[in-house]
């Protein structure tokens, strides 16, 4: 690319320069809606809007002293809690058989896994209403949203662990069960720590997309609010600094969880690596040796 | 584990070896399959002083295609969908371009993460987001007043383009990254090549670039076009009355517990979903457009 570099045309240079302008400008209009929403947050001005009359940080109080903020807030922990809990124990379970079962029809399978991905979730949203309101008569709750946001979250933990577990040489687990290993402490020795980074990623992944999710949950939670919910039924009164505030902290949660995803990994190596390194000599290390010299 | 190598077919090796599928086959078939053969059911169904009937009939549909301002709101969907797919493969494609082309190795992964960082925010925030931007006191509104070429705010919100605007918002990451790995792989040699050898620049690229880069481009325009279809969250806070979608249309419908009516409108989405996937079923080798 260098050498290319050097003997551009004027025209290829151009072009160059260009089309550079043009990747920023994307990321301009990628980002610019996210960043405002932040600045207005701090505004002082009451409508949440320009102009901008000065910096406050009592919008965020307010939101901190709303108790219906904090209920919403306890209701999306706790959905978003279970929602990770059943999507690594669904999507890790299947990802074993897809893997390594030698399914009959693999494409059949990877088209109906990423079907909740891809469809549209007001058709996921309205055939669980309709599931849940007309034939088994279960009254809406964060419980019903948990069962809707699964179907939605697993394929992704899914995806992950079966990416990981088909990158695995299986010959380390044969090993260990040379080695006089049971089933048990082959999972528990060779196999988890193996796949744990994409369990993790799984669950990050799961926790942050339930976290946020509004399309599904607004048909099927009922009376109750998860954050998302509960800034919608703001939002329809129009801009208030308040929600501005909110919004900014829920922006910033799920970008800090995302970028958990491509952080801990590479922690989790240097952690990995450095317990290797003092425990060398000791023999249970032997697993962990293998873990970190396949991850 | 014995039969890790294919040998056995005892009833507890078959559990062993598939026994990971049956909780997540299990759920997915109770709350994913099972609903949507609710939805078909209901769609042949009756609504009747807000219970639905059990007798068969087509006349959801009948009815459904009887008010033109529902079938004036298909069309319309469809066409903010086409539009807001072109429109956004219009954008990635250069930008695909130049992230491939012209953005050092190193740099190019750190990139293509932060396009996909707003995806993995909340959807309800990036499209609630345009208010403060394109609001009659929003960013575009006061700069203009500022600069003195207005001195009444646009009315920039309630119309079908917001709504394509925001669409393109909400999916450009899909778009970009889907045709970012093919035009990755594509080798821009060969085009030379055929240049040299006498292919005008059209012919080129019609013969040899998008041939190669298909895949790509149909993952797109599945990811893209078929969850707008969909959509009721962005045509509501941005698009008002003017920006109806079918979603909208399904949302008014069970707020009045018209569950039939509302299944028929979901069933229709679903329809053209299939009618999508169909047309394009020769270029989507499961392989490229799902393969991880």
């Amino acid at each position: 690319m260098a050498r290319e570099a050097a003997v551009l045309s004027p025209r290829a240079r151009a072009s160059r320069g260009l089309l550079t302008c043009y990747g920023l400008s994307i990321y301009l209009f990628l980002f610019a809606p996210i960043v405002l929403l932040v600045l207005f947050s701090f505004n002082a001005n009451t409508y949440g809007s320009f102009p901008i009359t000065g910096w406050t940080t009592k919008w965020y109080a307010q939101v901190f002293g709303d108790y219906q903020i904090q209920d919403a807030l306890r209701t999306t922990l706790k959905v978003c809690l279970e929602v990770t809990v059943v999507s690594v124990l669904l999507g890790t379970a299947a990802a074993f058989p897809l893997v390594r079962a030698g399914l009959p029809f693999p494409a059949g399978f990877r088209v109906a896994m990423t079907l909740p991905i891809m469809i549209p979730g007001i058709l996921i949203g309205i055939s669980l209403l309709v599931l849940f309101t007309q034939v088994v008569k279960v009254p809406l709750s964060p419980s019903t949203a948990v069962i809707g946001q699964s179907l939605y979250t697993t394929p992704f933990v899914l995806l992950l662990v079966a990416a990981r577990l088909q990158g695995f040489d299986r010959n380390l687990e044969r090993a260990a069960g040379d080695l006089g290993a049971n089933t048990f402490n082959r999972l528990r020795l060779v196999v988890l720590p193996l796949i744990f980074p994409a369990i993790l990623a799984g669950a990050l992944f799961a926790f942050t997309l339930s976290f946020d999710e509004f399309v599904i949950t607004y048909f099927i939670i009922g009376g109750y609010n998860t954050l998302p919910i509960y800034i919608y039924t703001q939002i329809r009164y129009g801009i208030t600094p308040e929600v501005n505030a909110l919004a900014s902290l829920v922006l910033i949660t799920s970008i800090a969880l995302i970028s958990l995803v491509f952080i801990v990994p590479a922690g989790l190596r240097l952690a990995r690596r450095l317990v290797v390194s003092t425990r060398r000599t000791r023999p249970e290390a032997l697993p962990e040796t293998v873990a970190a010299r396949e991850g | 584990m014995a039969t890790e190598e294919g040998g056995g077919s005892t009833s507890l090796s078959l559990l062993g070896r598939f026994g990971g599928l049956v909780p997540g086959g299990v759920y997915f078939g109770l709350f994913f399959v099972v609903p949507f053969g609710l939805i078909v059911c209901f769609s042949f169904w009756e609504d009747f002083d807000y219970k639905v009937i059990h007798h068969w009939t087509l006349d959801n549909y009948r009815y459904f295609f009887s008010v033109p301002d529902y079938v004036g709101t298909m069309w319309a969907t469809l066409w903010v969908a086409l539009a807001a797919t072109a429109v956004t493969l219009g954008l990635a494609f250069p930008f695909a371009y130049w992230l491939s082309r012209y953005v050092p190795r190193g740099l190019q992964k750190l990139l293509l993460v932060l396009v996909i960082v707003p995806f993995w925010t909340s959807y309800l925030l990036r499209v609630y987001s345009w208010l403060n931007i394109l609001g009659d006191k929003g960013v575009i509104n006061s700069f203009l007043t500022w600069l003195g070429v207005i001195d009444q705010p646009l009315s920039l919100l309630y119309h079908r383009w917001t709504v394509v605007v925001v669409l393109v918002y909400l999916y450009f990451p899909f778009g970009a990254l889907t045709l970012y790995s093919s035009i990755d792989r594509f080798d821009w040699d060969q085009l030379h090549a055929a240049m040299d050898l006498g292919a005008s620049p059209l012919r080129a690229l019609h013969k040899i670039l998008i041939p190669q880069i298909r895949p790509g481009i149909v993952a797109a325009v599945i990811f893209v076009f078929i969850p707008i279809l969909g959509e009721y969250l962005a045509p509501q806070i941005v698009g008002g009355t003017d920006g109806v979608m079918m979603g909208n249309l399904i949302d008014e419908f069970q707020k009045e517990a018209l569950y039939a009516r509302a299944a028929s409108i979901s069933l229709l989405i679903a329809a053209f979903i299939v009618l999508l996937l169909v047309l394009f079923r020769k270029s989507l080798s499961a392989r490229e457009a799902y393969g991880a």
